[in-house]
């Protein structure tokens, strides 16, 4: 502890040594005077003997104990002297780096929760999530089947748990207004297999899911305290869910959310018959291999497993087969891609600001060599003054590193307020010390990037040359060449690295705009959609009887919007229009088609007449369905130009029929095309049209609803007033998604545009900050030459001459920029062609463009130095010296 | 001669000045005396060795320092062997005796 007393008591031991040493020094003296050395001689043998003071003094300090940590002490007192002499920089610096690491901080924090945080479960990284694949439906990935779940239970040796469970949407009927619950059927060994426990009861067991028990349901814990108010003596009350009771027998402990944004579990209960069945693909399947077994291993037993099921059931066609992915990459899917071009991005606005900080520091730096080459010939170690250097840069990096952070948790919390509902992972981003290390980190490594060159360059100087430079003329020329080639290195490469993030930004930009203004082949204004769910069949009661229930109740409530002032038209699909999902149909029989491909698969929806009359989607052949065509009458079909082409090669395809499933014995039913409509974008805007072929809805139909209300005014003012009229003739109707087609169509863009909306802010940051790069050297070099201008003038050379000097010499390094930052961009196109859409990476235009904004911009950034070159008054400058 | 007289075997001189200070509290000149005029001048302590060696040895502990009256009637830095500092000598001196032993066998044997 003695060592660090002394560095509270330096004063008094810096003054203790001196006195010790000069004593050894008086007694030497006294000691020679005594041998009978005149006093001079005496003086003069005895300073000889004892040789320079200070180096002893130094070897002394630098040998105690803190020694480091006082040295740093030092430093950083001496930095932060000089940052506050310098108040202007260091705020510019600050700021600087603020933007640069508060942009990686954020989309650290985001990324880290999204992508790299193991998911919330027990055991997380070990879970593989299952699916089937099929020859009949190639690009889908399927469910399974029980049998398929049992086999793989008992006979894959690399599974230690395994669950099987599939999603559904039952409607809560009980207190307050009826609401849709998303549930999870859940096996035996699901909670388990995921380390879930209750807070309140009990979750499900194996005994719950045997035939015969009664009905239970465990709650979720957003669903307790919003619904249920976090009333504990909810166990054993019942809810109604689908008109039928269940008991509550748990709560979920807070934060539990397996599948995510599920709100009650249910126990998987299926009927003898669907055990059996082998195209039940209807099971998600959630494995967890044992420690240690590789995902591979895995896979090769699922192989041998699926041989063996396509040898036991000759209907599974060649090209049955399973596989498995990890969890957390089922999870978080495609948008992986997007979140490290934004990591990418960001990562580029830091570099750009280091760069930038690296020159400002080099022009600094010049302006403080007789400092240091004073402190070097006062005997300042090169690995001192470097380190010197360096803590100055890391604590202007950490003052950076501070603000930054701030920004970054504004900006974490900015993402997650515009962040599009579907985001993976979405309500686990958070601000949490994670953002604080990783900032600290990036601080610090930045501070050391941005540092060392200059730094280096300080420490390295040669005291005589640059003690002498300060009297002389230009003995430093040399130095200073390499210097402005440094400079000009940095801003070579700030250029480039903006270009890239303006050519990214542009493209994401151009991306929106084209998803946006992409005609989707029908009328967007005025139109209202929103969802009616229906309860699912009961399997095991009278099918026919329940279906024309349904349709009943669903032309009632037609009826009752009808009544509504402002509506003009209604009409419905079993699927939300834009909203990406559709019913795919394989196998599909044609009568009279082209190809004779077996593989025949098509999307298919139900729709309700007046359809595509409501939608403005225009009818190319035939009629479209009427309210007489119901499931006595003909089955009908229409079809839309693509599969028309596609199957028949033309659009005169009336009469033909298509079939797309059996009756009981085998024998295909068949519907008759009645008419060909135009193809439109419904499904996606993202989608070029692909063959869709339409069923009435009032022939089949699949319970699912989605109404589409024409109005004559504001469709948003409507919804309400239409919710109340439903609610009015049917009060435990559940009325979700109710959205305008605008909006729809602006939230089915929601990723791009915020992906683009951070790209631009990115690439606005990392532009004005390798502008303001430019700037500063620009305005450095033409400051230092300002007397060889002024020589250049006395002699004649005329102010537009001048001009000219400067403007070539500031855009060499942003000419070599653009060419740089051009391939960067041209092979980065590959990575980020994937979230385009309506332009190619490589989009000339784009390229042009940002060639142009930077080149223009760039002159400007000269123009102010140069103007200040060419109004150099030779005397000024000459006297300079 | 000069060039002889002041080489040092490493961690020699840690083990002489512990040993000049055991023989009672002494300062840094009379340190540099002592082990001049004990050694028949063959050892001259050069003092950019002896000082940061006093402070190295105070800051292991092994030597404690407080500022009294010399013998000239100035207060001068006087060091005094702590237990510590004993028990290290001790060592050190066990360790030279087994080196020069060591040596001094190799040298016979390779007569």
């Amino acid at each position: 502890m003695h060592w660090l007393r002394r560095l509270f008591r330096k004063e008094q031991s810096e003054k203790q040594l001196d006195a010790e040493l000069r004593f050894h020094i008086e007694r030497q003296i006294a000691d020679n005077f005594a041998k009978g050395m005149a006093p001079e001689e005496a003086r003069r043998r005895a300073q000889l003997d004892f040789g320079g003071l200070e180096p002893i003094k130094q070897e002394i300090r630098e040998s105690r104990r803190g020694h480091l940590l006082e040295a740093l002490f030092q430093d950083l007192r001496y930095a932060s002297r000089l940052l506050r002499q310098n108040l202007g920089f260091t705020i510019a610096a600050a700021i600087t780096l603020a933007l640069g690491i508060g942009a990686n901080t954020a989309i650290f924090s985001i990324v880290n929760a999204v992508i790299l945080r193991p998911l919330p479960y027990k055991d997380s990284a070990r879970m593989v999530s299952l699916s089937t694949h099929t020859a009949m439906y190639p690009t889908f990935s399927l469910g399974l089947s029980w049998i398929d779940f049992q086999q793989i239970r008992s006979q894959a040796s690399s599974v230690e748990q395994s669950a099987a469970y599939y999603e559904s949407e039952k409607t809560l009927t009980e207190k307050g207004a009826p609401a849709i619950l998303s549930l999870a059927n859940v096996s035996d060994g699901f909670f388990e297999e995921l380390g879930a426990s209750a807070q309140q009861g009990r979750l499900l067991t194996e005994r719950d899911t045997r035939p015969g028990q009664s009905h239970v349901i465990v709650l979720s814990d957003p669903l307790w305290r919003t619904r249920f108010g976090r009333d504990p003596s909810v166990l054993g009350r019942s809810v109604i869910l689908n008109k039928e009771s269940y008991t509550i027998v748990g709560v979920a402990s807070r934060g539990f959310d397996f599948p995510e944004k599920s709100e009650a579990w249910l126990p998987l209960s299926l009927s003898p018959a669907d055990q059996q069945n082998h195209i039940f693909f209807m099971l998600q399947v959630l494995a967890k291999l044992r420690p240690g077994q590789k995902i591979k291993k895995l896979q090769t037993q699922l192989e041998t497993i699926a041989q063996r099921t396509m040898k036991d059931v000759p209907e599974l066609s060649a090209g049955y087969s399973f596989s498995a992915v990890p969890l957390l990459e089922d999870r978080v899917g495609d948008t992986r891609g997007a979140y490290f071009i934004l990591l990418g991005a960001a990562t580029l606005v830091l570099l750009i600001s280091c760069a930038n900080l690296a020159s400002l520091l080099l022009a600094r730096g010049s302006g403080r060599q007789r400092e240091m080459a004073l402190r070097a010939a006062l005997g300042a170690s090169r690995g001192r003054l470097l380190r010197q250097g360096l803590v100055e840069s890391c604590l202007l990096a950490l003052i950076g590193g501070g603000l930054g952070v701030f920004l970054a948790a504004e900006g974490v919390q900015l993402f997650r307020a515009i962040a599009p509902a579907n985001t993976p992972r979405l309500h686990e981003i958070s601000i949490d010390s994670s953002l604080l290390w990783f900032s600290l980190l990036t601080s610090v490594l930045a501070g050391i990037l941005f540092g060392l060159v200059p730094a280096r360059r300080a420490a390295r100087m040669e005291p005589n040359d640059a003690l002498k430079e300060g009297s002389g003329t230009n003995l430093g020329a040399a130095r200073s060449t390499r210097q402005s080639r440094l400079g000009d290195a940095l801003v070579t490469v700030e250029v480039a690295l903006a270009f890239v993030l303006l050519v990214g930004s542009a493209l994401m930009t151009l991306t929106v705009s084209h998803l946006l203004h992409q005609n989707p082949g029908f009328r967007t204004d005025h139109l209202l959609s929103f969802d009616l769910p229906q309860p699912p069949f009961d399997l095991s009661a009278d099918l026919s009887a329940q279906a024309k229930k349904q349709s009943e109740q669903f032309k009632g409530i037609v009826d009752e919007i009808r009544l509504v002032p402002g509506v003009a038209a209604v009409t419905a699909s079993d699927h939300g229009v834009l909203s990406g999902m559709t019913m795919m149909h394989g196998g599909l029989k044609v009568d009279g088609a082209i190809t004779s491909k077996e593989d025949r698969h098509a999307s298919a929806r139900y729709v309700y007449p007046s359809y595509f009359q409501i939608l403005g989607i225009s009818l190319v052949r035939g009629r479209e369905f009427t309210e007489r065509d119901t499931g006595d009458a003909q089955a009908v079909v229409l079809v839309n130009e693509a599969m028309a082409r596609e199957y028949w090669g033309t659009n005169d395809v009336l009469g033909k029929r298509i079939s797309m499933s059996t009756d009981g014995k085998g024998k295909p039913v068949w519907n008759e095309v009645v008419g060909v409509v135009a193809d439109a974008r419904e499904i996606a805007l993202r989608d070029a049209p692909s063959p869709v072929y339409f069923l009435s809805i009032l022939q089949g139909g699949n319970g699912s609803v989605h109404l589409l209300v024409r109005t004559l005014t504001d469709p948003e003012a409507l919804q309400a007033t239409i919710s109340r009229q439903i609610w009015s003739a049917y009060p435990d109707q559940p009325i979700t998604h109710v959205t305008t087609m605008n909006g729809a169509i602006s939230k089915s863009i929601g990723n791009e545009r915020l992906r683009s909306i951070l790209l631009v802010v990115f690439a606005g940051i990392g532009f004005a900050l390798a502008l303001v790069g430019l700037y500063g050297v620009i305005s450095y070099s033409v400051a230092r030459r300002v007397q060889e201008i002024g020589i250049r003038m006395a002699l004649g050379a005329s102010p537009p001459s001048v001009l000219v000097m400067v403007l070539r010499q500031g855009l060499l390094p942003v000419f070599l920029g653009i060419g740089l930052g051009a391939l960067a961009a041209f092979s980065l196109g590959r990575v980020i062609a994937s979230q385009l859409y309506g332009v190619e990476p490589s989009d000339p235009a784009t390229f042009l463009g940002a060639t142009g904004l930077v080149l223009l911009v760039a002159c400007i950034a000269c123009c102010i130095p140069a103007r200040r070159a060419m109004r150099v008054d030779p005397m000024v400058a000459l006297r300079y010296e | 001669m000069a060039q002889e007289k002041s080489e040092f075997l490493k961690g020699t001189l840690d083990m002489l000045v512990l040993k000049v200070v055991a023989l009672g509290p002494i300062h840094g000149y009379a340190i540099s005396q002592r082990i001049q005029q004990i050694s028949k001048e063959f050892f001259q302590v050069p003092q950019g060795s002896l000082y940061p060696a006093l402070h190295r040895l105070e800051d292991r502990g092994w030597l404690s320092a407080d500022w009294r009256e010399s013998e000239t009637g100035r207060d001068a830095k006087f060091y005094t062997l702590t237990r510590k500092g004993r028990k290290q000598l001790e060592t050190e001196l066990v360790y030279w005796e087994r080196l020069s032993d060591a040596v001094a066998l190799i040298l016979r044997a390779a007569e």
